[in-house]
């Protein structure tokens, strides 16, 4: 059947041509053609030399931006899909689920000097965001969990209430921190933002969406297994529990990570599955490559409006993500009868 | 010109003989602040409490800080502040308030939500309510405390000395042509880019010192500024309120995009201590001239730029 790879080929265009437009606009106004010079002398080093002003704003603010925003949305979205398979339900996601709130938890405790630096830097904040991240979605599935089945109910208003926690926590130590910019630091936490992004921040998140994105496409066929049902999983001979626990922490490793560059953007795990399920089905194999192309196009566009929606201002990305993502949200939650397959 | 601290005095005493002879300065007051609310001050005014630290400035400046008896716990300055008792602002601690028993409370519609008016109000507080959109808001404002605290006559010679103090800075910035007048960028926060939009009081400190203010006719009053609109405005000076020990080198690792705007190129970025810009009081016009000290070393002579109102401000205003 062709229609995946028409999909994937049309996601592919699209993807190019939003990075494109987030390149082309912003706050600044840099024509197209000073774009297109400064993108051919950059990766060919052919054509004149661009303004130094030209190049970077396009090079070195807006392109580090839009591709952040490609792997933060792609990795939350993957996550999304894992989440959804663990669980069997569609409700399911990295925010909802508490997992960014502990991540933000986790990531702002360091960040504000209350956890000391164990390694460098750059890989303590990620190893805080996902230790953070891990605590809470480990007591949000215990909670949830029901003999051999996990109860949605519960898993929601766990994963609610662990949100909350996370959150209250996230908020107390930045209010009650000496630093002076600690306003931005709690907005950055709780809304999410991609705000402040560069070359050099990009390898630790791209290298752990990688990872989620690989180990999602080498365990596609347990996890299709895994949506029929534990039970026919574990009768094919497939570790189920330990495929559980593996999710888990990759849920965690891989939102952590993200978070900690982006603070804690919600709903993009939560739609961007669907969306590719209506598009190509139910099998993993073409719902997580796709899911990251449709994660990645989503929340660069989203971030595109977050630029440029106020003029000469910003507003944080995960407002936007939250605007589109709540109502579909509730409209899940009405439409009982979905079904994943 | 200097304001020695027995002026002060002799003018207290003045404003004091005055006010002991006049048989209706201790009945109440009717006054309109600037919410335009009818305001009943009980004479004389003897307990009063400030809830935000340009105001206590004012009180000061105005020759009444000997009223105060409790700031805000924000306020530093003057030093005699703290000695006094410190009540929380924001949000307002109404039980700390009530148990000081002011016969007056000052606050401002920057810091205090003038929502909080119908809780003063229940607690048979009396609240006086300034509100500060330009300089000259902040001169007045030292009137309206002299009017409001019993000290007209001092006041009106502290605003007076800060507004001749304002003038001398204008005079000797006037004739400097508009190519020599930097283009200036103002900035509160150094990694989230807070700065100043229209209609703020920032951009007149600026012209003031001789400055062109790159941000005065920004749509929002409290922009976000984008690393973007630095990178296209090209600022010759950047000014930060970011306190007297800031390292210009942090500025340029948190943004490095920046190594082509000239206020970096040219190691023109100045820091200065953020009350001289953020609180509207009386030390705005020493902030001033600090700027313009900045801006043209070679016209402003740095010593001239230590005021001596900030003397006025914190001179001792009891006799």
């Amino acid at each position: 059947m062709n229609r995946p790879w028409l999909v994937g080929l049309g996601l592919v265009g699209t993807l190019i041509a939003t990075v494109g437009a987030a390149v082309s606009v912003g706050s600044s106004a840099v024509g197209w053609a000073d774009v297109y010079h400064v993108v051919l002398h950059q990766t060919l080093s052919i054509g004149p030399d661009p303004s130094p002003t030209a190049r970077r704003i396009v090079w070195q603010l807006r392109l580090p931006r839009a591709v952040l925003a490609c792997i933060v949305g792609g990795g939350l979205s993957i996550i999304g899909v894992a989440m959804q398979t663990l669980v069997r339900n569609p409700l399911a996601e990295p925010y909802i689920l508490g997992i960014s709130s502990g991540a933000s938890a986790g990531a702002s405790l360091f960040y504000l000097g209350f956890l000391p630096p164990l390694l460098s830097k750059t890989l303590s904040m990620p190893l805080a965001a996902f230790l953070g991240g891990l605590a809470s979605i480990t007591i949000v599935y215990l909670v949830a969990r029901d003999g051999p089945r996990v109860s949605v109910a519960r898993l929601l208003l766990a994963g609610v209430a662990m949100s909350a926690l996370m959150a209250s926590i996230t908020s107390f130590i930045t209010y009650s921190s000496p630093e002076p910019d600690k306003l931005r630091a709690v907005l950055f936490w709780l809304l999410g933002s991609l705000n402040g992004a560069r070359w050099g921040i990009l390898p630790i998140p791209a290298l752990t969406t990688a990872l989620g994105v690989g180990t999602l496409l080498a365990l596609a066929r347990p996890l299709d297994a895994m949506l029929v049902g534990e039970e026919p999983a574990q009768s094919l001979g497939m570790p189920v529990e330990t495929i559980k626990r593996g999710l888990i922490v990759l849920a965690a490793l891989v939102t952590g990570t993200l978070v900690a560059v982006s603070g804690a953007i919600g709903f993009v795990g939560l739609i961007v599955p669907h969306a590719v399920r209506l598009l190509v089905g139910v099998p993993h194999r073409r719902l997580v490559p796709l899911s990251f192309a449709v994660g990645a196009i989503f929340l660069c566009g989203a971030d595109l409006a977050a630029r440029t929606v106020l003029p000469a201002q910003e507003v944080p990305v995960g407002v936007l993500t939250a605007l589109c993502g709540v109502p579909f949200f509730l409209f899940l939650l009405r439409r009982r009868a979905y079904r994943f397959g | 010109m200097r304001l020695s601290p027995a002026f002060f005095a002799a003018a207290l005493v003045v404003a004091g003989l005055v006010g002991c002879s006049a048989d209706q300065d201790a009945a109440p007051a009717q006054l309109t602040d600037d919410l335009g609310r009818s305001v009943q001050v009980e004479r004389p005014v003897e307990r009063v409490v400030s809830l935000a630290p340009n105001l206590t400035e004012l009180a000061f400046a105005s020759g009444a800080g000997s009223t105060l008896v409790a700031v805000t716990s924000s306020d530093d300055y003057p030093p005699a502040v703290d000695s006094l008792d410190h009540v929380s602002a924001l949000p307002v601690d109404f039980e700390a308030l009530t148990a000081q028993k002011p016969d007056l409370v000052l606050a401002t519609d920057q810091i205090n939500p003038p929502g909080d008016t119908d809780t003063f109000d229940a607690l048979d507080l009396p609240v006086y309510f300034f509100s500060f959109s330009s300089l000259g808001d902040v001169f007045d404002a030292i009137e309206t405390m002299g009017t409001l605290l019993n000290t007209e006559a001092a006041a009106r010679d502290s605003a007076q000395a800060l507004r001749r103090r304002a003038e001398a800075l204008r005079t000797q910035t006037a004739d400097i042509p508009q190519s020599e007048r930097p283009r200036v960028l103002v900035l509160i926060g150094d990694e989230t880019l807070y700065s100043f939009g229209r209609d703020s009081y920032i951009h007149t400190l600026v012209e003031m010192a001789g400055g062109r203010s790159i941000t005065d006719s920004l749509d929002a009053q409290a922009p976000t500024l984008t690393e973007e609109f630095v990178l296209t405005e090209k600022p010759d000076v950047i000014v930060g309120a970011w306190g007297p020990d800031y390292d210009p080198d942090r500025l340029q690792s948190l943004h490095p995009t920046w190594d082509i705007v000239p206020a970096l190129q040219n190691n023109r970025v100045y820091s200065l201590p953020d009350d001289l810009l953020l609180r509207p009081g009386p030390r705005l016009v020493e902030g001033a001239w600090r700027m313009a000290a900045h801006l043209h070393p070679d016209r402003i002579d740095a010593s001239s730029a230590r005021p001596t109102v900030a003397d006025s401000a914190s001179a001792p205003s009891a006799p």
